[in-house]
């Protein structure tokens, strides 16, 4: 809290400074106060000229090759454009522009007897990693690109993925501190304007110093910001964002993270991985309806077992009855308890794996799940069947294809499985009715975020927790509410299908 | 008009009114229609199913001439005053179907599955439901109501069980109960029906509401077949003095309901059925809210809280089998006397003075 505030402070002296109109003597004077801003003037034939630039953020390679060479033949600043073999060449006189560019990485360039215009040259320093393989949403048919943190270069891998001129990228500014580049995406003509104004305008009202990662976007800018759900599909494929603006949703990049978001979305969207499009529709539709299943498990799972134990044992059939009476007889602890303690068990494990490295990650994952669960069914702790159960709920929680969600699940079982201690089968019964509500209530960028559940879309119901083949798929989504419903026309589409 | 992003789809009238109708009822109407109608029951549910798709065809009529609501129409055609008096008895009738519903849940609740259960926590909890739901606006409500029909319809697979072992001899004689024992059934079926006046305050959230009479008279039929499906299976799984002496004669036959990972269905049943109560109660109450915040101008969440605090009290206050079936017959009695006299009075009278009206604009 505090080091926000001092953060609050801070910003507001910069505006203070970019109120009043500072000459450039102060502008190198505040410049100076960093040991990496180097001035360097030179006398030539015609003039005598002064090079700034910051060489942490420059590459010297440029200057060296592409500048400094040039100068001699230079007489007037205005004719540096022509001069020099390098495209971005700024002409200006604006102290601001000069500091806002100098500090991208540009060098300046000004002759010391006329201070009236001011060279800026493109020379910033590129590094960014490669494009490398997508990790967490890797699939194994299919591209394998991922997004790096450099904004031009997603943007590069989404453009040639849809060389339209109808594809607009729109560029803002955010972020006091970190002047972050936040690029929206989306096809003129297919996507629906009143979403592209929500985007836009969410974003440009932010008010925030520094914005890091495009979670922190997704954070500040989704309908319900005090949801465990996310409103918004993180990916870091370029491929999935490219489609899904084609499918007239709209897509947001920015500088410096690696994932890109799409909205408006629905719940269903977070059980579909981008893989299932490149399988078989049989295939694709058995795998999201398993991951669907797997994510109802996750959550009711361990809470039914609870209620089951506490309140209803007229419920076990009688052959199941000695399973279970012989796996729980010896143990001290009422069923919540056991529970609790056997689902923190795996949240420790989780959070263990996640915050060590890959190596050391493995080692936790066999001590944890062989030494420790074996060991505690031993020591009579807990009974087996609850272990079964509760590592099997864990691993379905990691089947959603979306980090995020897959974080919700973990968390919105902690309820369910008190209410069920409570209230047996009602609790249960009652939490999922909140979590119905919850999600009823919920949009994203203002559609609905059960569509086609509720409001009940027959149409959508082609590509949501089952997918249709692509011939069946000649609409695009009623979600997305778009100008041009047509994916392909429907009657040529007959020649997709199969003789 | 509402406002087009507030408003729903002309078919989710279906479930809106299917889903009001839908109660506690289905668990326990066949012991009172059958004590007068016995094995004719059944048509007693048929009957009173058409009486109230005429009474959907007089509002359709009302509503459709005056394109507002039931506070507008009062509001209109009586002033304020008068038209408020009315209005506030309808509230109270909406209020009671709510107040019903919960509290014959809660009551099933206890005699079934937890017998110790705190009634004030218990209700408080289901309240908040409610809460979260109407202060959602009208698009939640409605949500629930479709998800109330649609995720737990597979109960109702569940009565392929007892046929197994019913006969179906039972339904014979056919007709061997005069008119008078089947129109006194048909009047005590009506109760089951109760609910879809919700219809005349949701009708300006409808888009092209003239294209939702046919969802509502569908979804009154839905209703119909659910009761009769049920009441069939009865008569001919218990006999006629069985079935006097079961208060739940639906709860009665999940009892038999038996599949390899779970017996003693009855347990999933009534915990299902919260699902199935919580529409009702939340469309009973929003409709009540916004009569009241319509009327006096208040902030809707301080209405919602009120109400809710009135039900609250009220559940808490009825005690004991005999309290709720006091209940039930004074709500009947007043929600009858609304139904069928009151709807078709007030679509008469709309029309003659529309009528005298347009003559006296037209003469001056």
């Amino acid at each position: 809290m505090r080091t926000w505030r001092h953060r609050r402070r801070l910003t507001k002296g910069i505006e203070k400074e970019n109120d009043k109109d500072e000459s450039i003597e102060s502008l190198f004077q505040q410049l100076n106060a960093s040991n990496d801003f180097n001035v360097i003037t030179c006398q030539f034939e015609k003039c005598s000229l002064s090079i700034g630039y910051f060489s942490t953020l420059i590459d010297s390679e440029i200057l060296h090759r592409d500048v400094l060479p040039f100068l001699k033949g230079l007489d007037v600043i205005s004719s540096l454009p022509t001069l020099l073999p390098i495209e971005e060449v700024i002409l200006t006189s604006d102290t601001s522009i000069i500091k806002d560019n100098l500090l991208k990485g540009y060098t300046l360039i000004f002759d010391v007897n006329n201070l009236n215009q001011f060279g800026l040259v493109k020379s910033d320093v590129d590094k960014t990693r490669q494009v490398s393989l997508p990790e967490v949403e890797f699939s194994v048919v299919g591209p394998k690109e991922s997004f790096v943190e450099s904004l031009d270069t997603n943007i590069n891998l989404v453009r040639k993925r849809l060389p339209i001129p109808e594809f607009v990228v729109k560029e803002l500014t955010v972020g006091k501190l970190s002047k972050t580049r936040v690029s929206v995406l989306y096809i003129q003509g297919i996507a629906n304007k009143e979403n592209v104004s929500t985007v836009i305008q969410r974003l440009s009202d932010l008010d925030f110093d520094q914005i890091t990662d495009s979670s922190i976007i997704t954070q500040l800018i989704q309908d319900n910001q005090n949801s465990p759900f996310p409103q918004l599909i993180d990916s870091e494929r370029p491929d999935r964002i490219a489609s899904a603006i084609g499918e007239g949703k709209i897509a947001i990049l920015v500088d410096g993270a690696p994932h890109g978001l799409i909205g408006p979305t629905t719940i269903f969207e977070f059980f579909s991985a981008f893989e299932d499009y490149f399988l078989n529709w049989l295939v694709a539709s058995f795998f999201r309806l398993v991951r669907f299943f797997a994510v109802l498990f996750s959550i009711l799972a361990t809470p039914i077992y609870v209620a089951v134990l506490t309140y209803h044992y007229e419920l076990i059939p009688k052959d199941m009855v000695a399973t279970l009476v012989t796996s729980r007889s010896a143990i001290p602890l009422p069923p919540i308890l056991e529970a609790l303690v056997l689902e923190l068990a795996i949240e420790l494990l989780r959070e263990a794996g996640a915050r060590l490295p890959t190596k050391v990650g493995q080692t936790i994952g066999i001590v944890g799940g062989i030494v420790i669960g074996t060991a505690s069914v031993e020591a009579g702790l807990t009974s087996n069947v609850l272990l079964i159960i509760v590592a099997l709920a864990a691993l379905a929680s990691f089947t959603t294809p979306v980090y995020q969600m897959g974080n919700t699940i973990r968390l919105i079982r902690f309820p369910f499985l008190l209410m069920a201690h409570y209230m047996g089968f009602l609790g249960v019964a009652i939490s999922f009715c909140y979590l119905l509500i919850h999600l009823l209530r919920l949009t994203s960028l203002g559609r609905p975020f059960l569509e086609p559940f509720y409001p009940p879309r027959v149409q959508d119901f082609k590509d949501s927790l089952i997918r249709l083949p692509f011939s069946l798929q000649s609409k695009r989504p009623i979600q997305e509410q778009t100008e041009d419903t047509m994916r392909y026309s429907a009657s040529k589409a007959k020649k997709n299908v199969d003789p | 008009m509402e406002e087009k992003h507030k408003q729903i789809s002309p078919f989710l009238v279906f479930f809106l009114v299917h889903s009001v109708q839908m109660g506690v009822g289905v668990l326990g109407f066949q012991r009172t229609i059958m004590k007068s109608a016995g094995n004719d029951a059944w048509m007693a549910v048929i009957a009173a199913g058409i009486l109230m798709n005429a009474i959907i065809m007089v509002m359709y009529l009302l509503l459709n001439k005056q394109q507002k609501d039931l506070i507008d129409i009062h509001k209109d055609l009586f002033g304020k005053w008068i038209g408020g008096i009315f209005s506030l008895i309808w509230i109270i009738h909406w209020l009671m179907i709510g107040l019903i519903a919960l509290r014959s849940y809660i009551e099933i609740v206890q005699v079934w599955v937890f017998p110790l259960i705190n009634i004030i926590m218990f209700s408080i909890i289901i309240l908040s439901l409610v809460y979260y739901t109407v202060t959602g606006g009208f698009r939640v409500v409605a949500g629930i109501s479709f998800l109330g029909v649609v995720i737990p319809f597979y109960i109702f697979l569940t009565f392929f069980f007892p046929i197994e072992y019913a006969n179906f001899r039972n339904l014979l004689p056919i007709w061997n109960h005069s008119v008078k024992e089947l129109s006194v059934a048909t009047k005590d079926m009506m109760l089951g029906y109760l609910g879809f006046s919700t219809l005349l305050m949701y009708y300006p959230y409808i888009k092209n509401p003239k294209k939702s009479q046919k969802w509502a008279h569908l979804g009154n039929f839905l209703t119909l077949g659910i009761y009769l499906f049920i009441l069939i299976i009865t008569i001919a799984f218990f006999s006629e003095e069985q079935v006097s002496k079961q208060i739940w004669a639906t709860l009665s036959m999940w009892k038999i309901v038996e599949l390899p990972f779970v017996e003693r269905f009855e347990y999933i049943g009534i915990t299902s059925w919260i699902l199935i109560i919580l529409p009702n109660v939340c469309l009973s109450v929003w409709a009540a809210t916004k009569g009241v915040q319509k009327m006096f101008n208040f902030k809707p969440q301080k209405v919602i809280l009120f109400t809710l605090l009135i039900l609250l009290c009220s559940t808490v206050a009825i005690q004991g089998r005999e309290s709720i079936e006091k209940l039930n017959q004074y709500m009947s009695i007043l929600g009858l006397f609304l139904i069928f006299l009151y709807v078709p009075f007030l679509t008469i009278l709309s029309f003659f003075i529309t009528k005298i009206r347009k003559e006296k604009s037209g003469n001056g």
